[in-house]
């Protein structure tokens, strides 16, 4: 296809676009497409790096061309990647994509527009901007999501933390079924319980949260290496979970005072 | 199955305890997590055949039974620590709700 590059130049009475006579194609009374040239700086898309410390640079350019089909598709804010796409190596499920926008935004239909351009499976989530900072003062699982992250721009990293005991038990209730089901549960499932009681019991004992500190809080818990060993599914149930009960107990019952002691509502 | 209990038992506790609360902020978070673990729910009723079509009498009655004895047990051990406006009158239509959902019944 011939593409030809001009300057709109000011006329009388209407502006122009001139144009070689000799050129092959785009014969005279064909009709043409006018669109603004995409200069290099429109193309250099920058990134926000939060907490990761390494990232592969065929990453890098996944997560700019996904900025820049984003940006071609819908207007928001921010763009946020997450989730395990951003840990080493390649083993994550879906590109989990953060939009933060006041306005209302249909996502699935541009879940499947990116699946089939750029092919892997997408969860896009659509936030304000005062639902994201309210979540990542309230809710632990943001504060996770969040601490490590790549965004489209500059964002407010650090809340501070507001205990909302009731949500808290919200959250807590997921990872209870892995008291049940150990034997049954895939490592990843496993792993993001455990992550996410961890993540709760540092939220309530008002200590900072990151992927890479309860990480270490797990291995601090439940023994060496235990992250890898759950991902992995080869961890024990016996040992592991007596001491899973014990801390989910202890977190439970902080919780439930925590909410006896909310002030009563409105 | 076992699974597939748990989370349809999550789905109904958090059912639940979104109407038990007043402030319209916390209550959108509880339908969110509803809706959340409802689909996680789904995608293990998708491995347990008949896929499709309803479960039989007494497998029926046997799966209303353990979600209602674990929905229960969650939330008197709540109203047991203080947790107010509870109703356990609801157990039984939002566990129906959600078998319905599920495709058991």
């Amino acid at each position: 296809m011939v593409e030809l590059i001009s300057r709109i130049s000011k006329g009388t009475r209407m502006d122009q676009i001139y144009i070689p006579k000799k050129r092959i194609d785009l014969t005279v009374g064909s009709y043409v497409a006018i669109r603004p040239l995409e200069t290099t700086a429109e193309e250099e898309i920058k990134l926000f790096f939060y907490n990761v410390k390494h990232l592969e640079p065929i990453k890098t350019r996944i997560i700019k061309e996904i900025f820049k089909n984003l940006n071609q598709l819908i207007k928001c804010d921010n763009i946020i990647i997450t989730g395990s796409f951003l840990e080493s190596g390649f083993r994550f499920n879906d590109m989990d994509i953060i939009l933060v926008s006041e306005e209302k935004i249909n996502i699935k239909p541009i879940e499947s527009l990116l699946e089939n351009r750029m092919g892997p499976k997408f969860h896009l989530i659509l936030i304000s901007n005062k639902a994201l900072i309210k979540g990542l003062s309230t809710d632990p699982l943001y504060m996770l999501m969040l601490s490590k992250c790549v965004s489209k721009t500059r964002f407010v990293y650090r809340v501070k933390p507001k205990i909302n005991y009731k949500l808290v038990d919200l959250h807590l209730l997921k990872s209870k079924l892995l008291i049940d089901n150990f034997d049954f549960l895939t490592g990843d499932e496993k792993y993001e319980m455990t992550r996410n009681l961890i993540a709760i019991n540092q939220f309530i004992n008002k200590k900072e949260i990151t992927k890479d500190k309860v990480d270490l809080a797990i291995n601090n818990f439940f023994g060496n290496k235990t992250v890898q060993k759950l991902r992995n599914n080869f961890l024990l149930a016996k040992d592991f979970l007596k001491k899973y009960k014990k801390v989910y107990n202890n977190a439970q019952n902080r919780v439930l005072k925590g909410i006896k002691g909310e002030p009563k509502q409105k | 199955m076992d699974l597939f209990i748990g989370n349809i038992s999550n789905s109904a506790v958090h059912m639940i305890l979104g109407k038990a609360i007043d402030e319209d902020n916390i209550r959108k978070h509880y339908d969110k997590e509803f809706s959340i673990s409802l689909d996680i729910a789904k995608s293990y009723r998708e491995k347990i055949n008949p896929k499709n079509t309803p479960f039989h009498g007494k497998e029926i009655k046997d799966i209303k039974d353990r979600v209602i004895k674990k929905v229960r047990a969650e939330l008197n051990l709540r109203i047991s620590k203080g947790y107010q406006n509870i109703n356990i009158g609801l157990i039984w239509p939002t566990v129906n709700k959600i078998l319905k959902k599920t495709k058991v019944i």
